[in-house]
């Protein structure tokens, strides 16, 4: 019952860190690196909290792990876990993966120890404002990711203390059953599509998603443009037309390339098309929406509301796909959705990396109005990442049932994850994503 | 832009120019010579100017631009001998001889730094530049269909049946640019995007005048045919309008008119919209050099036109002012030259011959 007498102890918790030394603190970068902050926490606690000494809810932040976690050796893709402790034992964990720069996302997770050690996890707006505000620079994508991780374990402790899953907390569920999802299908053969359909319609699965072949210079030959259309015509045809279909161009065509197969996919009613071209400039991906009615979704390369606004505001896209692990986590996902709602615009989160930020980001479709459907890079048949997952949480995290992935019952986060499993994946350093060319050497999108 | 603006930054201008002015002089690399060798393809006709500038230490840069009637040269040999050779990004853009100037003062850094040009510039990009030639081209695997001259304006369905005739004549294997040549309204221009929209031309090349951004358009609301433009535009801030709208899918600046550095502030500028850049060139093999380096210090390159002309004798007349052949065909590309600037020897004796008064 702890958890929940907390609030009681707050005034004589506060009167203890005011006077006490606070305890040593152990931070644990496991990434063989010693970027540790060399202005260490003041003894009363970050920077500000005394304005609110008088509404401290009594918990304390007072410790901060992050770990380093690569499924094999050579991932490009290491998991970057934050585990936040409090004085009253409540543990909250988040993930801020960021893929081909994991390093420096735990050197930045470690940047954010003085704003967090000594402060009340309960103040997650105000710590996440603090972390956005007080960086000056503003978040790219590591320092989002960063911020991501810790705001995720900031809910998982809110939810845990406030004794709810954290899409209550956030006003939901829309729908009891879970949120819809879908798998990947990249590189299936029409063999595979049809076994593939004949599953889905087991499984109760109702989307899938797919690619584009090769890599796309920005005006691009015949040859390639009729593969690209014929591999989309395949999935229809292999799929049938109950299933729906989304097709990730994951910006590697040009707004010049990717209107051309647009425009001749469009009978094809697809659910999406996503990343048309690169995500910096909006009138570019506008040029592509304008002359098209396939919905175009993209978003998961942007961080926060702000990096949104401009996408939302001109209305040149129907979806948008943020990433609970980039984004700015549970409070900088619900703030985008939140701002596309405005607008009529959807949501279909991107959720690619670990599990932590899977199963985190289900609480906030649970409480989206504008919710689609939910990315995670699973497939139809499980792999050897969902196996590790299931032995991590001892439940089939971010595998479907009938077609959603089903809501926590737990408070918080819902789900409990010892060092001790994670141990067996030691961090194998930064690997670089995937470096393509095309046929002359030069840099080419994949 | 707003007089407030234009006079603000007239004043920013007072006090750059004198300070770009001021630089300190390498004298090794000064300007003590620059001739003007005008030149005349054979049978053709086709006419462009070569300068070749030499500096105090002996080294040699040549460049290219277009040839224009109305240019004075003496002014340009007055106002350049005395000047940095290497400086070529303080030519003014409104210097008449300015690309030739660019690419010319390029060849001399690059020898003067003993690095290829796209070295200089931070490439290779690539190992090897796409190219095409003209329509009666056939060694560049891709075609130029030059739409028919219209009988008169607003075209109907016949006139876009024979386009795509044309179209359909290409075999599939071969990939296709429609060149408009500005000659088609913005109307007839739409309707024949449309029609041949499902051939996937590589790019419908000035498919109107770009003169009226609103009429272009209509050309790029109605059809997902990429659209080409560069003919004669000599002022980025066209490029910038066209791109900021969402018109033009492949920004053809002239080497002849921007030179290198010029055409490569341009594809700085496409590349921001994810436009591809395939450079403008109808002059000799000095600017087909100029232009093999800008594909390879660029990241947005797409495709070379090599301004090959039909006749022999006009083939010969390239080969024999500049060597090695830069403008051989090697499976549709042209081969990046390897030693110090444009990496190309100038016959001058046969600029003699060629010269056009």
């Amino acid at each position: 019952m702890r958890r929940r007498n907390f609030l009681a102890l707050g005034s004589a918790g506060m009167a203890l860190a005011g006077t006490k030394k606070r305890p040593h603190v152990e931070l644990d970068a496991s990434c063989g690196c010693s970027f540790e902050p060399q202005a260490a926490a003041p003894e009363n606690g970050p920077a500000g909290i005394q304005a609110f000494s008088n509404v401290q809810s009594g918990l304390k932040i007072t410790g901060m792990k992050v770990f380093g976690v690569s499924l094999t050796p050579n991932s490009d893709r290491p998991y970057v876990f934050v585990k936040l402790e409090t004085n009253q034992g409540l543990i909250g964990w988040g993930e801020g993966t960021l893929e081909g720069k994991a390093a420096a996302v735990i050197a930045c997770i470690n940047d954010f120890k003085d704003f967090l050690i000594g402060a009340d996890p309960m103040q997650v707006e105000h710590i996440w404002q603090s972390m956005y505000v007080h960086s000056f620079y503003r978040a790219g994508p590591v320092m989002g990711s960063a911020i991501s991780g810790i705001d995720q374990a900031l809910w998982d402790i809110r939810g845990k203390a406030l004794g709810m899953p954290v899409y209550q907390l956030l006003g939901g569920p829309f729908d009891t059953r879970g949120v819809r999802g879908y798998y990947h299908v990249d590189g299936a053969t029409r063999e595979q599509l049809i076994q593939i359909r004949q599953t889905a319609k087991e499984q109760g699965i109702t989307c899938v998603k797919s690619g584009i072949p090769g890599y796309y210079e920005w005006i691009e030959r015949r040859p390639k443009i009729d593969r690209a259309i014929q591999a989309i015509q395949l999935l229809r045809e292999s799929l049938g037309p109950d299933i729906d279909i989304a097709v990730d161009f994951h910006a590697k065509t040009s707004p010049s390339v990717a209107s051309i197969i647009v425009k001749e996919v469009e009978p094809l009613n697809l659910l999406f098309v996503e990343e048309p071209c690169p995500p910096e400039n909006v009138q570019a991906m506008a040029k592509i929406a304008r002359r098209s009615t396939t919905p175009i979704a993209t978003g998961e390369r942007l961080i926060a509301s702000y990096g949104c606004r401009e996408l939302i505001e001109m209305g040149v896209i129907d979806i948008l796909q943020t990433d609970i692990n980039h984004t700015g986590g549970i409070t900088g996902l619900w703030k985008v959705a939140a701002t596309a709602n405005v607008s009529s615009i959807s949501m279909a989160p991107h959720a690619c990396e670990g599990p932590i930020g899977g199963l985190a980001t289900i609480h906030v479709d649970a409480a989206m109005p504008n919710f689609v459907v939910q990315e995670i890079c699973g497939q139809v048949k499980p792999n050897a990442a969902d196996k590790v997952w299931e032995e991590w949480f001892g439940f089939p995290a971010m595998r479907m049932v009938d077609g959603r992935f089903p809501l926590a019952e737990k408070p918080g986060l819902g789900f409990e994850l010892s060092e001790a499993s994670l141990a067996k994946f030691p961090f194998g350093g930064t690997r670089p994503m995937a470096r393509v060319f095309h046929d002359d050497g030069s840099v080419a999108e994949w | 832009m707003n007089h407030a603006a234009i006079r603000r930054r007239a004043r920013l201008w007072t006090t750059l120019a004198p300070q770009a002015a001021a630089a300190v002089k390498p004298a090794a690399l000064d300007i003590t010579n620059i001739r003007h060798f005008p030149v005349r393809e054979p049978v053709s006709g086709n006419r462009y100017s070569l300068l070749k500038i030499t500096t105090r230490s002996g080294l040699v840069g040549w460049g290219e631009c277009k040839h224009d009637p109305n240019a004075d040269f003496g002014p340009v040999q007055s106002g350049w001998v005395g000047k940095q050779a290497n400086a070529y990004a303080t030519v003014p853009p409104s210097t008449p001889f300015r690309a030739a100037l660019d690419i010319a003062m390029l060849d001399i850094l690059g020898k003067a730094a003993n690095a290829p040009v796209y070295r200089v510039l931070g490439g290779p990009t690539r190992n090897k530049v796409r190219a095409y030639s003209s329509p009666w081209s056939q060694e560049f695997p891709v075609a130029v269909i030059d739409v028919p001259m219209p009988a008169w304006r607003n075209q109907g369905k016949a006139y876009q049946n024979k386009v795509v005739e044309l179209a359909n004549a290409v075999p599939t294997d071969r990939d296709f640019v429609l060149a408009g040549n500005g000659l088609l309204t913005p109307g007839d221009a739409a309707s024949v995007a449309r029609t041949a929209e499902s051939k996937h031309p590589l790019w419908f090349d000035e498919p109107c005048p770009h003169s009226n951004i609103d009429a272009v358009k209509k050309v790029a609301d109605e059809t997902v045919v990429p659209l080409g433009f560069g003919d004669g535009i000599d002022d980025p801030g066209l490029f910038q309008g066209l791109l900021r709208e969402g018109l033009i899918d492949i920004a053809r600046p002239d080497i002849g008119i921007f030179g290198i550095s010029g055409a490569r502030r341009v594809a700085a500028l496409a590349e921001t919209y994810y436009v591809a850049v395939a450079p403008r060139h109808s002059g000799g093999p000095v600017g087909t050099a100029a232009a093999i380096h800008l594909a390879a210090s660029i990241p947005n390159f797409f495709i070379q036109h090599v301004p090959l002309s039909m006749e022999e004798g006009d083939r010969a007349m390239r080969k024999e002012i500049v060597s090695p052949a830069i403008e051989t065909n090697s499976g549709g590309f042209l081969e990046l030259t390897k030693s110090p600037g444009l990496g190309i020897t100038v016959n001058e004796a046969a600029l003699e011959k060629y010269h056009a008064a």
